[in-house]
């Protein structure tokens, strides 16, 4: 079954000028895949439009089937997309546990059985829940904003470049979290630059250039394609 | 000196009311509204016109206890401080709103000023320039400590009222926002109002519910100023100066430094006045301003960038 289907969908900060010409994609439940493609191809300008926070001027975007295009940003966790933004993804001023707490406050899940489940899926943050999220590391950090969006037991998980600014180390902990969350049933869409650790971990991949999908395949293959690796993912090589 | 502090309180309960109004704005909507006090005078104003609609249908107020009013006054100041929201929303509507679309900050900023000058000269038009009373009755003060202590104390029951109704506005305020969702949510949204967004929270809801409790804070701190003073057009611009110190000093986007701040500049206002006389007692206020943020740059309770 298809969790997510986007159509040929035109997106842009401002009117007349989109940055997202035209791009399709879907993914199937329970699946990993990655949105590829060079700088300024559109990738996090796609993923944002899909959750409410670039406004969409054609095209469609279909959650279960059901359309929610152009819907607002904040329905959208109440109808089970769940989304991580690159930078800024979690409240600073709040301790981890505030953050889990608010998201279930807002979403309206019980709270005590959602936040347990959470932390033991996250042990690192159940060991310091009454820490400053600002206080954390990067990849606490990412863990926190990951486990934020889980709260309202999404169906789809959209990610914006989890591993910026994360050594190669915790981008490692951060991709096995998310094969994780995976493993739960959760279906996840994950916008990278870092092109050898996501295709690591998707099952499928799509690659963006100029705001409209040119290659879709799975990650085995994309990841052996030469053609695909010299012309839109930059230094990477499938075989390095 | 006792005396003195306890003015102070008084002066810093209106002041720490209205400057609740500006940091809930700033954290929230992101810019400093000018327009702010207009709207302590618009709810000192809006409560004095209910107050006269209810004596025209039930007569005269009669004082209430020792009070210098009665029961009509505070069913006025309910009416004031729904319609002060209601004013305030619908500045929001006709302006605010539109210029948050595609304006920056600084033409809010400049917004604010024009919608303070429209709302206090339209005030100004309908009520006239002299200035009004809730009540002219003659209050006995209350002596609390005796003379030869450290000057003594005497207050009145009005303005024991508006200390008493200054704090239960401060706590209730405080339980809202750490014990309702949507005062959560609030918090969620001055932190970062797109992850705010992301997380499931309505931020058209929460600017609203922003102007609301500024606006119905506002209206108390107009009525209180009202009650201990008097009813003046020009009352909102005179406090608007100590609103902003009292924001800034506690930490723009602190509630709770808005409180505290506009406690201290009640106290510098009024501890002022034997020393520098009642003109320049404001100027204290900013002095004390400097004082602290030279020590402190984020305000006391404003947070470290």
């Amino acid at each position: 079954m298809t969790a997510l289907r986007v159509e040929a969908l035109e997106a842009g900060y401002e009117p007349g000028l989109p940055i997202v010409r035209g791009a399709s994609l879907s993914v199937e439940s329970n699946e990993i895949l990655a949105v590829l493609g060079p700088n300024g191809a559109g990738k996090s300008t796609l993923i944002k439009a899909i959750a409410g926070l670039v406004p969409v001027s054609a095209g469609r975007v279909l959650l279960h089937d059901r359309e929610i295009t152009g819907r607002a940003a904040h329905r959208l966790p109440h109808e089970g997309l769940g989304f991580v933004p690159q930078t800024e993804n979690v409240f600073v001023n709040l301790s981890i546990d505030d953050n889990l707490d608010l998201a279930a406050s807002i979403l309206k899940v019980p709270k005590k059985r959602r936040l347990d489940k959470l932390y033991a899926l996250f042990p690192d943050l159940a060991r310091q829940r009454r820490l400053l999220a600002g206080r954390l590391s990067g990849g606490q950090r990412q863990m926190l904003a990951v486990a934020r969006a889980l709260v309202g037991e999404p169906k789809v998980l959209m990610l914006d470049e989890p591993s910026a600014g994360l050594s190669p180390k915790l981008v490692g902990i951060v991709f096995e979290k998310l094969v994780e969350v995976r493993a739960t049933g959760v279906t996840i869409v994950l916008v990278e630059q870092n092109v050898k650790a996501a295709l690591a971990i998707a099952d499928r991949a799509a690659v963006l250039v100029e705001g409209s999908t040119r290659i879709v395949g799975t990650a085995r293959e994309l990841a052996k394609d030469p053609q695909v690796a010299a012309l839109y993912l930059g230094h990477y090589r499938g075989d390095t | 000196m006792l005396q003195l502090i306890a003015d102070g309180f008084v002066i810093g309960s209106v002041i720490a009311l209205g400057a609740i109004g500006v940091t809930l704005v700033y954290s929230i909507l992101r810019f400093a509204n000018f327009a702010h006090g207009e709207l302590l005078t618009w709810g000192a104003y809006l409560a004095w016109t209910a107050l006269l609609g209810f004596a025209a249908v039930w007569g005269p107020m009669e004082p209430l206890g020792p009070f210098s009013f009665g029961w009509t006054l505070l069913a006025s100041l309910g009416v004031a401080a729904i319609a002060t929201a209601a004013l305030a929303l619908l500045v929001d509507l006709l302006l605010f709103r539109q210029l948050r679309r595609h304006g920056s900050a600084i033409t809010l900023i400049m917004a604010s000023f024009g919608a303070a000058l429209v709302l206090r000269n339209l005030l100004q038009f309908i009520f006239g320039a002299v200035p009004e009373y809730y009540s002219r009755e003659i209050q006995v003060a209350i002596r609390l400590v005796p003379r030869d202590v450290l000057g003594g104390l005497r207050i009145t029951p009005d303005q024991l009222f508006v200390l008493g109704l200054t704090a239960v506005s401060v706590v209730g305020l405080h339980l809202f926002l750490t014990r309702t969702t949507l005062g959560k949510a609030m918090r969620a949204t001055s932190i970062n109002p797109q992850l705010a967004q992301v997380t499931g929270i309505d931020v058209d809801r929460v600017v609203r519910a922003t102007w609301i409790i500024g606006a119905v804070l506002a209206a108390v701190a107009g009525v209180f100023s009202g009650l201990t003073v008097q009813l003046r057009p020009q009352l909102g611009l005179d406090l608007l100066l100590p609103l902003f110190a009292a924001a800034i000093l506690g930490g723009i986007g602190s509630v709770y430094g808005a409180v505290a701040g506009g406690l201290i500049v009640g106290l510098a206002e009024s501890l002022s006045v034997p020393i520098v006389g009642a003109e320049y007692r404001a100027a204290t206020a900013f002095i004390v301003l400097i004082a602290i943020l030279l020590i402190r740059p984020t305000g006391l309770f404003g947070e470290r960038p």
